[in-house]
């Protein structure tokens, strides 16, 4: 699965087209090696492919290295771990001088980012730990994330509230989003978590509103839900209003998508908030990561890319219908900061 | 179990555990639940239990279906989502009217039972893996036209382009309305399809001759052929009815989340197989029948929603969900021989 430059062209044509009136940003001369942008290969090495976040986190790579015009090849090894550590050797085969890792699983990607290493090039990983000292890690900040949101539940309800809470154990962000919400219990001790549940039974939506239901039924007293992703949320919303409830309970959640925000929009929505990190951005910020390195620069050991809070009153206050207006209208979430130096192209908006 | 039964007719009490085993295990069930959680024992919740398992019970009819004619349909989760994502597609992409949306779904579901039925009685494939083939196949055709995105009003297509489309009222109305009985808003939609299906299936095999010929065809297909039954007929018509069965699953599936969202659909199959699995021991009839199919979904649904009042977490309702269907298992095939019930 390899992009021709052709098709890089064209994608970052229909970017271009896409953004009216935007100009692309051309910062000065770029330092060696992007003087020959043309030259560079970087391979993105992917573990995870499959569903609205990883899609957009593909765009964000691919915007970014068409800014750079750096040559970049895709691999995708569909959540097979072994076939993913192969894929590194042949990206390292292919002789590309910078290689991006999207999860993964420690074990097996440990070795396979050594060997990189070892033949001299650079290597940036996103939200998997590889243990290596010469790797920095890009993430978004799940406690962050959780935090955002909790703090906003705490604005809008006071520190007296009766909870639900949804949670899977032994999935590392929601494991990270967790410690947050047992910290925010222990500080305020008036929040009740009455009911706590969730599953990863696809489809995950479905799956937790028949849950939800069940918890609603026992516990009537609830009036916060707090779902850490946003198909827990999508499936306790469903619950909520087949439940009729939706003037009593508020729900907060972590990421978001096109189709979350039309839930947030609708009339009476129980979902008052999300916290989330752009993926696009999230895969811009891996590919300026990578290329500071190549460039010979110090980007020290973890890139931590910033969420931003996303309340009903701010998507109905800027008419905001999917993600890119929400891009286009909450600078913040178009854009990081991060890993930014003064050469770096950035996309056209 | 075997304590509730006293040796009142004629049958043996291994008959009576054989017959009856079951349904005094969900009769315990309740009541235990009721006790345990007091908002059990509502109208309202046992509304729940039947809305939760509305669409697994859907797909389990068409299970059932092919089980009788001795075969096996891995492809109708994935059917199922297909439709959700087709459904979706329809009205997002296309702005085409909800009986669209549903006419496109339930000829897909068909057309994927015809393609699985030939492919098992001309080409020969053996049934797991013609259905096997068929489920991979989907899962990957479903995300191509939006290459791997959920469906929503207001997403950016692969081309750039905005989707205007919204799910219809009357769509929605079918994951969202509920029909007043004695208590206001109490049955949902997908319930009383359910029901429907579920009776209308029921007659067709037991009372029909089809259903007859079915049922002969799954426990000797040659003796069936011998007496000039059209067996090929009759398998791929099984397979038809389960793939469009799948397809109104889906179409449920997509009225209750109000866009297409892309999944797998595995854990559709694997629940709507367990439920047409623990019918076997439903009335110890130990073939697979409509009406065991029905009351294994609803213990199911039952067992989940009492564990979850009881904020048991997701595995142990695995762990539990495996446990029903061994001890269904047990019953149909080590007690029934045992007790010579056939």
């Amino acid at each position: 699965m390899t992009l021709t430059r052709r098709l890089m062209l064209k994608l970052a044509g229909s970017a271009l087209a896409l953004s009216a009136g935007a100009t692309a940003a051309f910062a000065g001369d770029m330092p060696a090696p992007f003087d020959n942008a043309g030259d560079v290969k970087i391979a993105l090495v992917r573990y995870l492919s499959t569903g609205d976040f990883f899609q957009a986190y593909l765009s964000g790579v691919e915007t970014q290295a068409a800014a750079l015009g750096v040559d970049l090849r895709v691999f995708d090894s569909r959540q097979d771990a072994a076939l993913q550590a192969d894929m590194v050797d042949q990206a390292i085969a292919l002789g590309v001088d910078g290689i991006i890792i999207q999860h993964g699983l420690t074990e097996s990607m440990q070795d396979a980012a050594q060997r990189a290493i070892d033949a001299g090039i650079k290597v940036v990983a996103f939200d998997v730990n590889v243990e290596n000292a010469a790797i920095p890690q890009v993430e978004q900040s799940d406690r962050d994330l959780a935090r955002l949101a909790l703090e906003q539940a705490l604005v809008d309800n006071g520190n007296e509230f009766v909870a639900g809470y949804v949670y899977v154990a032994g999935i590392a962000p929601l494991d990270r989003r967790d410690e947050t919400w047992v910290g925010v219990k222990a500080a305020n001790p008036g929040i009740n978590e009455v009911a706590m549940f969730g599953t990863l039974d696809n489809p995950i939506a479905n799956s937790v509103a028949n849950q939800a239901r069940s918890v609603l039924q026992a516990n009537p007293n609830i009036t916060v839900m707090f779902a850490p992703y946003d198909e827990f949320a999508k499936g306790v919303k469903i619950a909520v209003d087949e439940a009729g409830l939706t003037d009593q309970i508020k729900i907060y959640s972590a990421d978001v998508s096109t189709a979350d925000i039309s839930a947030m929009r609708e009339p009476g929505s129980a979902w008052a908030a999300t916290a989330a990190t752009n993926p696009a951005v999230v895969g811009e910020v891996s590919v300026r990561t990578l290329a500071m390195l190549l460039a010979g620069e110090d980007v020290g050991a973890s890139v931590i890319i910033p969420p931003t809070l996303i309340t009903q009153d701010m998507l109905n206050d800027n008419d905001i219908k999917n993600m890119a207006d929400l891009s286009a209208k909450l600078p913040q979430f178009a854009h990081a900061d991060v890993s930014v130096p003064e050469w770096m192209p950035l996309p056209a908006r | 179990m075997q304590g509730n039964e006293t040796k009142k007719a004629r049958l043996t009490p291994m008959e009576l555990v054989i017959k009856y085993g079951f349904l005094v295990l969900m009769a315990g069930l309740l009541l235990f639940f009721s006790l345990s959680s007091e908002f059990f024992a509502t109208p309202r919740s046992a509304v729940f239990i039947f809305q939760s398992v509305s669409i697994t019970g859907i797909l389990a009819l068409g299970v059932t279906a092919t089980l009788v004619v001795d075969g096996f349909d891995l492809s109708i989760g994935s059917t199922a989502t297909s439709a959700l994502m087709l459904s979706s597609y329809v009205m997002v992409v296309w702005e085409m009217s909800a009986m669209w949306a549903v006419v496109f779904c339930l000829i897909m579901g068909a057309l994927v039972g015809l393609v699985n039925g030939l492919l098992i009685v001309k080409m020969k494939v053996p049934d797991l893996l013609a259905t096997l083939g068929m489920m991979f196949l989907l899962v990957g055709l479903q995300r191509i036209p939006t290459e791997g995105r959920s469906i929503s009003t207001g997403m950016v297509m692969p081309d750039g382009r905005v989707t205007e489309g919204v799910f219809s009222p009357s769509f929605l109305y079918l994951g969202r309305h509920k029909f007043d009985f004695f208590i206001e808003n109490l049955i949902p939609v997908s319930v009383v399809v359910l029901l429907v299906l579920g009776v209308i299936v029921w007659g067709f095999m037991e009372l029909t001759r089809h259903g007859r010929l079915m049922y002969a065809i799954g426990s000797n297909a040659r003796a069936a052929e011998l007496a000039g039954t059209n067996v090929n007929r009759y398998k791929v018509l099984a397979y038809m009815i389960s793939g469009v069965l799948a397809s109104v699953g889906g179409i449920l599936l997509a009225a209750r989340l109000g866009r297409g969202d892309i999944a797998s659909g595995n854990n559709l199959l694997l629940d709507s197989v367990a439920a047409a699995l623990i019918g076997f021991a439903v009335l110890g009839a130990a073939k697979p029948n409509v009406f065991g199919t029905i009351i294994g979904a609803l213990f199911i649904g039952i067992l989940l929603q009492g564990l979850t009042m009881m904020n048991a977490p997701y595995y142990t309702q695995d762990f539990v969900k495996g446990a029903v269907l061994v001890v269904a298992l047990v019953f149909t095939f080590a007690l029934s021989k045992r007790g010579g019930a056939h």
